[in-house]
């Protein structure tokens, strides 16, 4: 879109600015007895407003050079030789006008125009063009800029979107089948444990989906919706898996990105306690410390390769998500010493 | 009277393995030798005790069910079982390759059951077929009863000997029988090319490449190792050194 003739009121101030500048022009031919006053403005007022629209055209140029693809030679060729030729199509537009002026049967029409004068009007005319091209540049720059701004806002929204979109997925299908796959082991086995079981997969997929909605929820409701889908995970792996929980008082009422936790877990069994034959303990634990939330979880691990789907998928996307939600103020890591894996987790501490 | 189908069964976790044998108790004609919790308890599992038919849980610490049967070279009487088929055998007609969804009906697994005694002893080219197809992830190696777990990460080059490839990785090798051309299949291309009929490379292990002579070049590896190239193999891995270059 055009910075001027696309809107209405800059494009009324612009033609009132030029008919200012063309009284000016017809001053001073009057001041240099070139002409007189009518003959002046008839003169001046025209030619300063087809001066304007010669100049608007220098948006269309600059639109045409993109940024990205320029080369300081082109753009002095391209700039120079556009600010010449519409200077010299302004001027001898403007001589045109003059003559059809003079043969009108009125004494006070037409314009003396010394060599020196059409000199003076070429130079400032194409000097003009040449500001305008930088001008327009400037313009578009900042539209650029603009345009970026409004877009990167837009691929945020649309980044959050796809998160929670992500988060109503994520709900692993393995768990799932394997899950009814235990529960069907069950109805024979143990009755109760099957009903048992049923009701805690329907309580974590009806917590996940309430959690999924919102922005953020308390790390005691992240912790209800762990403690769910570990009894069920518990189920399926029996003695293997055992975990210990420790929650600061303080922390309890914290705010945390809804399943925030819950994948740390699945991750923990997944490639720590699975691998080993004789299972282990996960521990979770949560601390406040100078307004930080400090969470850390850790599992026994096998000293082999895990299972090649744990290349750090998961805590790459934790990574990101924490840098999404808390830029520079939230940090993750993770290592791996003794046989002992270990997420450490550090968010600022904020309550709803 | 046939000699009772000798069976084993493959899952990590125990109540999936209850079912399976709680399915099995109709089929008295079917004798449970073992049960494995594990892939690589697996792979040793059906080297020592040869069984008619496998049980064969695909998503398995350690192990996954493809890598068992790569590893023992088993191309028959598999049943395999899998929470969710995100695999290979989705192509594949379930004549050729059976499997159970998890959880699956006593019906369904009988009707497995009846198409294994079917094909009991045939040969099923499919299972090659289905192992040359699955991507890999990581090699697996057995060397003298022991078994190596290569990430894919660690690999330098492979090269072909023979019968054999040679893996180098970290430092060490390690000899696995199979064809340079069936493992390239499997990898990656955007991280693994194929410099020379007897070499692949890994990208990422690549420092440079060097001209020997007027028509000989040799790739150089971060670890000095220097390894010919060939006419079409430099073909196949300029546009990637180009790629690293920007």
């Amino acid at each position: 879109m055009h910075p001027i003739l696309s809107r209405l009121r800059t494009l009324l101030w612009y033609v009132f600015a030029l008919g200012v500048a063309g009284v000016a022009l017809a001053w001073i031919l009057v001041l240099t007895h070139s002409a007189e006053w009518g003959g002046a403005l008839l003169f001046a007022l025209p030619g300063l407003q087809l001066l304007g629209f010669i100049l608007t055209s220098a948006y269309y140029v600059c639109r045409s050079l993109p940024f990205a693809q320029r080369k300081a030679l082109r753009v002095v060729f391209i700039f120079s030789g556009s600010s010449l030729l519409s200077a010299f199509a302004w001027l001898s537009l403007c001589v045109l006008w003059n003559n059809l002026t003079k043969n009108l049967d009125v004494s006070w029409a037409g314009v003396a125009l010394s060599p020196l004068f059409s000199i003076l009007l070429f130079g400032t005319a194409s000097l003009l063009f040449l500001v305008s091209l930088l001008a327009h540049d400037v313009l578009i720059a900042f539209e650029n800029i603009r345009d970026g701004e409004r877009r990167q806002a837009a691929t945020q929204l649309l980044a959050r979107d796809a998160e929670l979109q992500v988060l109503r997925s994520q709900i692993n299908p393995h768990f799932l089948f394997n899950s009814l796959n235990s529960i069907s082991a069950l109805t024979t086995i143990d009755a109760a444990a099957a009903r048992s079981m049923t009701i805690e997969l329907g309580s974590f997929f009806r917590k996940t989906l309430a959690v999924s909605e919102r922005l953020s929820i308390t790390l005691t409701e992240e912790l209800e919706l762990c403690e769910h889908f570990l009894a069920i995970e518990k189920i399926r792996f029996g003695e293997k898996l055992q975990t210990t929980i420790e929650i600061d008082q303080s922390a309890q009422a914290a705010k945390v990105p809804p399943m925030f936790l819950q994948p740390l877990i699945e991750n923990s069994i997944k490639h720590g306690i699975c691998n080993l034959n004789d299972g282990g303990m996960i521990t979770l634990k949560m601390v406040t410390h100078n307004a930080q939330l400090l969470i850390s979880v850790s599992n026994p691990m096998d000293h082999q390769p895990t299972n090649a789907s744990g290349t750090g998928t998961g805590l790459k996307n934790l990574k990101a998500r924490i840098n999404n939600l808390y830029g520079e103020r939230g940090y993750a890591s993770w290592r791996a010493a003794d046989n002992i894996f270990c997420v450490e987790i550090m968010i600022p501490l904020e309550f709803s | 009277m046939n000699r009772p189908l000798q069976l084993l069964i493959v899952d990590d976790e125990p109540l999936a393995r209850q079912l399976m044998r709680e399915y099995l108790q109709k089929h008295t004609d079917i004798q449970i030798m073992d049960e494995c919790a594990n892939g690589v308890a697996a792979a040793e599992a059906i080297s020592s005790l040869e069984p008619d038919l496998i049980l064969l849980d695909i998503h398995m610490p350690k192990l996954n069910g493809f890598e068992v049967l790569e590893l023992t070279g088993r191309t028959k009487g598999v049943i395999f079982t899998t929470a969710y088929d995100q695999y290979a055998l989705k192509a594949f007609d379930l004549h050729a390759v059976d499997y159970l969804l998890k959880p699956f009906s006593q019906t369904r697994f009988d009707e497995a059951i009846e198409q294994a005694r079917a094909l009991h002893n045939r040969s099923q080219q499919t299972i090659p077929a289905l192992l040359a197809q699955t991507q890999l992830e990581r090699m697996v190696v057995r060397d003298r009863g022991q078994i190596h777990i290569i990430p894919l990460a660690g690999i330098d080059y492979v090269e072909a000997h023979d019968d054999y490839i040679c893996i180098h990785w970290d430092g060490k090798s390690i000899l696995k029988t199979q064809s340079l051309s069936a493992l390239e299949a499997q990898l990656d291309k955007q991280e693994f090319v194929r410099i020379h009929r007897s070499f692949i490379v890994k990208l990422s292990a690549v420092k440079s490449m060097e001209r020997i002579s007027k028509d000989a070049q040799v790739v150089v590896l971060y670890s000095g190792t220097k390894l010919p190239m060939s006419r079409s193999g430099y073909e196949r891995i300029k546009p990637h050194i180009k790629q690293a270059d920007k």
